[in-house]
């Protein structure tokens, strides 16, 4: 299903993690935009508080005022309860009338990285981390795949917000680039199973957000850190919605390879 | 760095060296091979849940290596538990005395996990406990061995992951098992570049005559071919005297 003269992503059901900021909150504003009326945005996030007013602004905007569901479900992806919300409220929201379902995995975070890989000797850290950014990932994406399944004129794609760290290692990020690089392989192992699903994985790039700020303050790795904090100095981060752009482009034209690793630079 | 190949080339010296998974398979092969090459008073940390299989273990190496005086330990611990890898450091820890030469470090212990499609993983008590095993436990292990002595000139560390040609290969139905290695790899990875004076090694054993293999066949009905274990080993074995590969590399049997 490609077609580079696609304007709009259809009459979409989207699901976004870590909407309430950052990268997901632009996420939801351009799919907002891209989506025909009678589209719904499933709006996830721990933060009540910040999804609610993303919602508020939303549902005032042109695609609010056009015929736009938007709905907040606060939860907590790495506890059953929140998955379920999450699922709920999602298959609440499908009907014979949405054509695409969009997911988007970017709810995540660095883990320390104020230390190095050898001071890692508390499983339990270990295991919270792999549950918020593997775990609620894999199970999230599974049980909307159950709740929302194939049929006929149904376009699902799956987006899985990666990073350069999925590929390279980095020195002090033992933790975010093992939980990348777990993900990169959990999508390719999805797009290889269902080859009618649409699965990209994609990196943003240096995005100029609360995760950089603690990037470019706590990274134990002096070059690393350095590295960081000099691409904010010299204006180098990308904006969200700059980076948020080519993500659309990609989803519109829709010609990308299910499964690759796809960097906002390749563009 | 000492390099203790220029002074008698097939030798890990006198070190200790922790093998998790030891009891069975690979584990108990290559525990087997690396007790010839260990130098006298080396100590073995076999690690596995079963007491009895490590402790016939230890009774056929102390018999076969009298003269090295190979000093072997059954460490009968689940992985899966922070007691279980705070015992093994602990051991390990007691014997790290100052004449050690070599550390060295077997991640072998895994599971193969639920072959099945990736919709169906929607139990996320079944992922955690899986990913635990797998990937937090071994990081864990690697962690609290490294703390184990400080750095210093003549003492040499090597840490090997076991890993698998699906770490870097997508397979269908093999979600947890192939998320699980890739993890163990980026992991080993960074770890590799943290670290200059440790040479880790992700080695990919290729299919071998163990029960992994046997519960894989039950499952997929795919034959692999599975070689004898000790065939594999003997090529980590040879990787390991050799020393010459490059800190942080996968390296499959089939390439080397």
């Amino acid at each position: 299903m490609s077609s580079s003269q696609r304007t709009d992503l259809g009459r979409a059901l989207c699901i976004i993690t870590g909407a309430s900021r950052g990268f997901g909150r632009t996420v939801a504003r351009e799919l907002s935009r891209l989506v025909k009326p009678g589209s719904v945005l499933i709006l996830t996030a721990r933060s009540e508080e910040n999804l609610r007013s993303l919602e508020v602004e939303l549902a005032g905007s042109e695609a609010g005022k056009s015929g736009l569901l938007v709905q907040c479900v606060p939860a907590d992806l790495a506890q059953m309860a929140g998955l379920q919300s999450v699922v709920s409220a999602s298959r609440a929201a499908f009907s014979e009338h949405i054509d695409h379902v969009i997911l988007v995995n970017n709810a995540a975070s660095l883990g320390d990285v104020s230390r190095f890989t050898s001071s890692f000797t508390d499983m339990a850290e270990v295991d919270s981390y792999l549950s918020l950014n593997v775990t609620s990932c894999l199970c999230l994406t599974a049980r909307l795949l159950q709740a929302l399944p194939p049929r006929s004129g149904l376009c699902r794609s799956v987006v899985n917000i990666t990073s350069l760290c999925a590929l390279q290692p980095f020195k002090s990020w033992a933790l975010y680039c093992t939980g990348k690089a777990a993900r990169e392989m959990m999508f390719r192992v999805l797009a290889t199973e269902e080859p009618d699903l649409r699965v990209l994985s994609y990196s943003p790039g240096p995005l100029d957000t609360d995760m950089q700020l603690v990037a470019r303050s706590s990274t134990a790795d002096p070059d690393l850190k350095r590295t960081f904090s000099d691409m904010f100095s010299a204006g180098q981060l990308l904006t969200c919605e700059a980076s948020c752009a080519k993500l659309m482009k990609l989803l519109l034209e829709d010609s990308f390879t299910s499964g690759a690793h796809i960097d906002v630079f390749d563009l | 760095m000492s390099d203790i190949n220029s002074t008698n080339p097939r030798t890990l010296g006198r070190g200790i060296c922790i093998i998790t998974g030891a009891s069975s398979g690979f584990g108990q092969a290559l525990a087997y091979q690396v007790s010839c090459y260990l130098e006298p008073r080396s100590v073995l940390l076999l690690v596995a849940r079963s007491g009895p299989l490590l402790q016939e273990m230890k009774e056929e190496l102390q018999s076969a290596t009298e003269e090295q005086q190979l000093v072997v330990h059954c460490v009968t611990v689940d992985l899966r538990t922070k007691e279980g890898v705070d015992e093994t450091v602990r051991l390990a820890r007691q014997e790290a005395v100052d004449e050690i030469e070599h550390v060295l470090l077997i991640n072998n212990a895994a599971s193969l996990g639920d072959i099945a499609k990736f919709e169906t993983f929607t139990n996320p008590d079944e992922v955690n406990s899986y990913l635990s095993l797998n990937v937090s436990s071994p990081l864990a292990l690697t962690a609290g061995i490294l703390q184990l002595c400080p750095c210093r000139l003549g003492l040499r560390w090597s840490v090997v992951n076991l890993s698998s040609k699906f770490a870097l290969q997508a397979l269908p139905s093999w979600v947890l098992y192939c998320t699980a290695k890739a993890a163990r790899n980026m992991m080993f990875s960074v770890l590799a570049k943290e670290q200059q004076h440790v040479k880790v090694l992700s080695y990919s054993p290729g299919p071998m005559d163990t029960d992994m293999q046997k519960e894989i066949l039950r499952l997929t009905n795919v034959n692999h071919n599975p070689m004898p274990c000790h065939e594999s080993a003997a090529k980590l074995m040879k990787l390991l005297l050799d020393n010459n590969f490059s800190s942080g590399a996968h390296l499959d049997f089939f390439d080397v």
